[in-house]
């Protein structure tokens, strides 16, 4: 699906060392641009005393980047780990695409890192080898040391300067996986010692001298643009600087942030709003519509048979409507940005996952040109999909240059936070299944109604590939179904849409999972057994853009059910349920809930998780993977944003009842062990929470539940 | 404006803003304490606690007033190098994803911990009931703060 050419180059000049720089291109194909660039680049400088800095190409969110990438590198290179320095790269000519998002920042460098890390050793090796003259294969490296056959030692930093003149080796060996020293060993957060001592800057940790802080008041409808105002009461706050009209609103410019929040209050009561064309939308009129579209016309996204047919000659019909809201992102660290308009261009700060885009998008902003921009790239108090937009970051430099001065950081709070989302949006889903007359799945037909978060990224734009896009998790069904349609029939709405963590596959996967486990009990199967033998003895199976293998799947299934003990005997209110799925056909998952239902109140005791993503480079960093995974997929069975006259009804962690400690159920991972490539593990556990939940939910109660959020109510 | 005292991480301090201020914001604006985290500033996200006088208090809801002739601890201040017990375990359970939530998680397992050296995990479930942790830490938090018990003084 992506081509990639990948080039090293050296960079190196006397005296500060070997300075190998990584290029890689890559071109990914239409409709896939918006999600995931696959495009990394990293940077690798030995110094002379023998510290090396890593330069790591794509955003820490918690992912673990800074620990995963400088991994792959050190472990080719053999250096000691205890002396690495980790810096986050600049957008810029070296660094052309540095998004980071769609679980691919380990797969897209994996390769690049480790040929960067050999070639540089392999310089090192004959730099060292000709000064002794002795032959390569009688050195070796070991933790920053090239050590020769008669006991000669030199520290990487002494043979910087004489390894950066020598040719960069094009395809050198490397290392096979039994030699692995750091790869596949549990390596602790890099980050870890700065985080605990509160040192690590984030965004909204970003201090300039001379720095001030603004609030911008913002139509609570997005979209929507101040009519009038009297900025007097606001000017008159202590602290507050100016009141300056900005493209999102006004903002209001002080010398604190409190200050800033204060005054943009005052200026709140005097305001009035032209609330712009969103301003009567509301989630129910959308659902309404949704409805609608389930029967109406609609964009294929897959089609195998004729499932019209399929259905009418059934021997048995089942149908279900599936709900799943609007979501918020919800990062603990609200939205923030740090600029410093200077004389000949500009300087920002602040955690993106796009920073290409950010540095192109502000700079034009400021009529400067992108290599005036110097975008530096701070620590992400979470991302989860959020920070691949560009409207905070935009907005930053839209306020430097109204407001001029010295350095300006805009903070969002918690309220901007919810109401000016990029959200993930509602969807309905229509399922239909035919059962032939030995009880067998003939026909499989998944209609999704909703708006298209891929033309709202595109600027309004409707893309080939739109289809496709919202049906991810619904198109791949990986179970081998004669007669088989999946669709999508866009509903507009008005509201800026984004991706989110799991993207579409999160209600798709949901909606799907579940009807299966409908399908199994109406058919009278075990649903462990039923996904077996659908999953059948396929090999390879090519999905659209993507392509997955299934006995991988297959794998992965039965370990989580084994682990779970699926098909042993609960005590009364206790149930099992499953979910799988072959994430981009990438990364295999699937997760067994164990849950209890009493008085009406669901407690998820447990979630069993089996993973197969190839190789694992750093086992601590999956666990906490699938850990936070699952608590993102478990939060979105209880939180929604819903909408009326235009605007949010949720403002804060007080109406959106994100999963808590005492809510967090144990988390058991199991990797299943392969030798492949490594995939991602950011997103692929997500989806599986709410239908693992929702299925042992059923089995604990007899209680199908098709609409998230779940009301306690429904349970009783 | 007018003046107020602290004590912050045990250094005496003397602020000029309004009474009203909230604590998070002279810690992190005034006083340059930027380990203590902004999440809500509506008292429902744990993300700014620190110690007032031993206690875990949430300083998005704390007044300049409230914490004037008082000891303020931060993140900052629990140890000069990261060797407080709770910080230790952090380290040794993997605990942080982000970051962001984690110095107000670790300032109330700090405050827990010295006020029950063995807690339950009932005591836990309660300790960490303001706390949002949009990463989902939580089954480190839970063994970071197990691995720390009777450590704490
Ligand atoms: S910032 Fe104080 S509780 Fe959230
Ligand atoms: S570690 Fe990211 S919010 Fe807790």
């Amino acid at each position: 699906m992506t081509s990639r050419r990948d080039f090293l180059k050296v960079t190196g000049a006397a005296g500060t060392g070997l300075v190998l720089g990584l290029h890689l291109e890559a071109k990914p194909t239409p409709g896939e641009a918006a999600r995931a660039e696959f495009k990394p680049n990293a940077f690798l400088a030995l110094r002379p005393d023998g510290t090396v800095r890593i330069t790591v190409s794509k955003t820490e969110m918690g992912q673990g980047v800074r620990t995963a990438l400088p991994m792959a590198l050190a472990e080719e290179l053999d250096l000691d780990w205890s002396r690495i320095e980790v810096v986050n790269a600049l957008p810029g000519p070296d660094f052309k695409s540095m998004q980071t998002g769609g679980s691919t920042s380990v797969s897209s460098t994996w390769n690049p890192l480790r040929k960067a890390g050999a070639a540089a050793r392999q310089m090192l090796v004959a730099a060292a080898a000709a000064q002794w003259k002795v032959s390569l294969d009688q050195c070796r490296t070991e933790k920053g040391f090239v050590l020769g056959p008669s006991g000669q030692k030199l520290g990487y930093g002494d043979l910087a300067e004489a390894a950066a003149k020598l040719p960069v080796p094009k395809d050198p060996p490397l290392k096979k996986a039994s030699e692995y020293r750091l790869l596949g060993g549990r390596m602790p957060r890099f980050d870890g010692p700065a985080i605990v001592t509160g040192k690590a800057i984030f965004g909204i940790d970003v201090r300039r001298p001379g720095q001030r802080f603004a609030a911008v008041l913002r139509c609570p409808v997005p979209g929507g643009q101040p009519k009038a105002w009297d900025d007097n009461k606001a000017k008159a706050t202590p602290g507050v600087k100016a009141v300056v009209k900005v493209p999102t609103g006004l903002a209001v410019v002080a010398d604190s942030t409190w200050a800033a929040f204060k005054g943009r209050e005052a200026l709140a009561a005097s305001t009035t709003w032209d609330e712009g064309p969103g301003k009567d939308f509301s989630s129910v009129a959308l659902e309404a519509k949704m409805r609608a579209a389930l029967t109406g016309p609609a964009d294929e996204a897959r089609k195998e048979g004729d499932v019209d047919k399929a259905l009418a000659v059934a021997a048995r019909l089942i149908e279900a409507e599936y709900s799943f809201p609007y979501q918020a992102h919800a990062t603990v660290e609200p939205m923030n940005a740090t600029v410093h308009l200077q004389t000949d261009g500009a300087e920002m700060w602040t955690g993106s996952q796009s920073p290409n885009k950010a540095q192109t998008t502000a700079a034009a902003a400021l009529g400067l040109k992108p290599d005036q921009m110097k975008l530096n790239v701070a620590l992400i108090g979470g991302g989860f999909g959020r920070r691949l937009g560009t409207d905070f970051s935009t907005e930053a430099a839209e306020l430097a240059k109204a407001a001029g001065g010295g350095p300006v950081q805009i903070v969002w709070d918690r309220e901007d936070d919810f109401r000016h989302d990029l959200f993930h949006p509602a969807t309905l889903h229509r399922m239909r299944a035919g059962l032939d007359a030995s009880g067998g799945l003939s026909a499989w037909a998944h209609r999704i109604a909703g708006p298209s978060i891929l033309r709202s990224w595109l600027g309004g734009q409707k893309s080939p590939g739109q289809a496709s896009a919202e049906a991810n998790g619904a198109l791949d069904i990986p179970y081998a179904i004669p007669a088989l349609q999946v669709d999508f029939a866009e509903v507009e709405a008005p509201t800026p849409l984004g991706w989110w963590r799991g993207i579409e596959i999160v209600p798709n996967v949901f909606a799907r999972e579940c009807f299966l486990d409908e399908v199994a009990h109406a058919s009278g199967k075990d649903p462990l057994q039923l996904r077996l033998d659908l999953l059948g003895h396929q090999g390879i199976v090519k999905f659209g853009r993507d392509e997955a293998d299934i006995r991988r799947l297959k794998k992965v299934l039965q370990v989580a059910a084994e682990k779970a003990g699926w098909g042993r005997k609960l005590a009364a209110g206790r149930g099992l349920g499953l979910a799988c799925h072959a994430y981009d056909g990438r990364t295999y998952a699937a997760e067994v809930a164990e849950v209890s239902v009493q008085k009406g109140q669901l407690r998820v005791h447990k979630i069993t998780c089996a993973v197969d993503c190839g190789f694992v480079v750093n086992p601590s960093g999956l666990e906490a993977q699938v850990e936070g995974g699952i608590a993102f997929g478990l939060s979105a069975l209880f939180t929604q944003i819903t909408w009326d006259r235009g605007r949010t009804v949720q403002t804060g962690f007080q109406d959106f009842p994100l999963v808590r400690l005492a809510d967090m159920p144990v988390i058991e991972t199991h990797i299943v062990p392969s030798a492949e490539a490594p995939s991602g593990m950011g997103e692929p556990p997500v989806p599986l929470a709410i239908p693992a939940v929702l299925n042992a939910v059923f089995a604990a109660t007899g209680k199908r539940i098709r609409r998230v959020p779940l009301v306690s109510d429904s349970l009783k | 404006m007018p003046s107020f005292q602290l004590t912050v991480n045990g250094r005496v301090r003397t602020v000029d803003a309004d009474a009203d201020t909230p604590l998070l914001w002279i810690l992190r604006d005034t006083l340059g304490l930027t380990g203590t985290k902004f999440g809500c500033g509506q008292g429902v996200c744990g993300s700014c606690t620190v110690h007032l006088d031993g206690q875990a208090v949430k300083s998005c809801q704390t007044s300049l007033k409230e914490a004037a002739g008082h000891a303020v601890m931060t993140v900052e201040g629990l140890s000069k190098d990261g060797s407080h017990p709770v910080q230790r375990a952090w380290l040794a359970e993997d605990v942080a994803q982000c970051g962001y939530c984690q110095p107000g998680m670790i300032m109330s397992a700090a405050a827990l911990l010295r006020h029950k050296p063995h807690p339950s995990d009932r005591d836990i479930d309660e300790a960490f009931a303001d706390h949002v942790c949009r990463c989902g830490t939580y089954p480190r938090i839970r063994k970071a703060v197990k691995r720390a018990a009777g450590g704490v003084k």
